[in-house]
């Protein structure tokens, strides 16, 4: 186990009350791969999520992100970057308002120049003084995705994030995790979509009822009906 | 980025939401005129009577108002779920409570100016000196009210009662606070003496600061689920 992995659980177990989301659970994410965390509704995938990003502290064990324990380092959230179905965006403000305020809760330097440079690059240059609340689903998701990358994290945490996608942004979307990867990022997805994670992921998860019952590489190549036929057995869906 | 300039930062981001959408302010200001009102209306309050219940009547017009402004102050972060975004920023989430806190505490005050001519006028006051101890009740009172309520607005934030169970958590809290401040406020409208005033000053002024510090403590464990 790598001093300096992206993502490491140490027997990281979560319990809410008498109920248990996740059993204690190992993993180690290495640089550069990119795992689909699969699974039914209310297998954990969404606790595990939450753990690795610091949303919610572990009832046992610990998680350490780039070889930083993440409840005693608060400066190690720094690397995440998460992606959700929700914007995590505020509707009042205009898209660069949104970018700028972000820019200045991390502390980022030029954040004038960044803020431009991830305005190109999600498309929404020609919109960044309209307010988000106007935006459709698909424009507020593209800045959602600038939002979760202007201070270029190491690992992207993405949850559900082609919901409610029109096929433009989510192309961008795929474009932009290929080039995210080649440039040694990690990240962790979760889908329910498994032909949205078709050629984007070498590493298969499977959460059952809490605990983690698949772990294998994938072939980067490998096709959803491939993939659907390996998660098959723990997520009740035909092969 | 320092725990102060993160603070600021979601400060300066609070304001520049409600400069577009006057959501908490409006309510809370038409609140309180509307209180002040009615206990015009339903009371003589001019003389004696004013010198009695007058700065109860303004003090609970505005720890009423308060719920409705602090009930607001984590809305903006559940739509969205934009308070994920704040919490997955470098660094101490106490920034994040004393950001919220200090537009709390910004937002009552202007409540309580944009009060206190109404006040003036319909409880028969003549503009003078008082005012201006009054200001600093004002600021004390709103710190007390600002401290405690911002922590457990956070904490009854993802509650499914959050409306109910802000008011029980906080109305026993705030009392000693709240008694403080109406007897300051009467001393104060009976041209009381200053040292009769300052041991309310203490009084307001050292819970302010330790609910503050024990809120900044707390915070990260009172905001997770």
């Amino acid at each position: 186990m790598g001093g300096d992995d992206p993502i490491v659980l140490e027997g990281a177990a979560k319990h809410f009350g008498a109920q248990t989301a996740l059993h204690p659970t190992d993993l180690v994410i290495t640089r550069g791969q990119a795992a689909l965390l699969a699974g039914a509704n209310g297998a954990g995938k969404s606790t595990l999520l939450r753990l690795v990003a610091g949303l919610c502290r572990p009832s046992q064990g610990g998680v350490r992100i780039g070889g930083r324990d993440l409840q005693r380092t608060p400066e190690a959230r720094a690397a995440i970057g998460l992606l959700s179905h929700q914007t995590l965006l505020y509707d009042e403000l205009t898209a660069r308002e949104n970018l700028h305020f972000f820019a200045r809760l991390y502390g980022l330097d030029n954040i004038l120049e960044r803020i431009d440079a991830a305005l190109v690059e999600v498309g929404l240059s020609q919109r960044q003084d309209h307010r988000v609340g106007v935006f459709s689903r698909g424009m507020k998701q593209r800045l959602a995705l600038a939002r979760a990358t202007l201070h270029r994290p190491s690992v992207l945490l993405l949850d559900e994030p082609f919901t409610g996608l029109d096929t433009g942004a989510s192309t961008a979307l795929h474009r932009l995790l290929r080039e995210f990867r080649t440039t040694g990022g990690t990240y962790l997805l979760v889908t329910h979509r498994l032909d949205e994670a078709e050629g984007l992921v070498d590493r298969l998860l499977v959460l059952e009822r809490g605990r983690l019952q698949l772990d294998e590489s994938l072939q980067d190549d490998l096709d959803a009906d491939a993939l659907r036929a390996r998660c098959a057995p723990y997520l009740d869906v035909a092969p | 980025m320092s725990f102060l300039g993160r603070a600021l930062a979601i400060l300066r981001k609070d304001l520049q939401a409600e400069w577009r959408t006057k959501e908490r302010l409006s309510p809370m200001v038409f609140f309180v005129l509307l209180v002040l009102l009615v206990f015009n209306f339903s009371f003589e309050l001019g003389g004696a009577a004013l010198r009695e219940i007058g700065p109860g009547v303004l003090w609970s017009a505005y720890v009423f108002a308060s719920l409705l402004g602090l009930g607001r102050s984590f809305a903006d972060e559940r739509e969205n779920d934009a308070l994920d975004a704040l919490l997955l920023a470098p660094g101490d989430r106490g920034a994040v409570y004393l950001g919220k806190m200090l537009g709390n505490l910004i937002f009552l005050l202007a409540i309580e100016l944009l009060s206190l001519p109404f006040f003036i006028l319909f409880f028969n006051l003549s503009p003078g000196f008082f005012l201006v101890p009054l200001l600093g009740i004002f600021l004390l009172g709103s710190a007390c009210l600002a401290s405690v309520g911002t922590l457990f607005a956070a904490m009854s934030n993802n509650m499914r009662l959050r409306e109910l169970l802000l008011p029980l958590l906080l109305l026993p809290m705030i009392l000693p606070a709240l008694i403080s401040c109406i007897e300051a406020t009467a001393l104060i409208l009976a041209n009381g003496r200053f040292e009769k005033l300052l041991p309310h000053l203490q009084m307001l002024g050292v819970y302010a600061v330790v609910f503050t510090v024990l809120s900044l403590m707390l915070f990260e464990y009172a905001i997770e689920e």
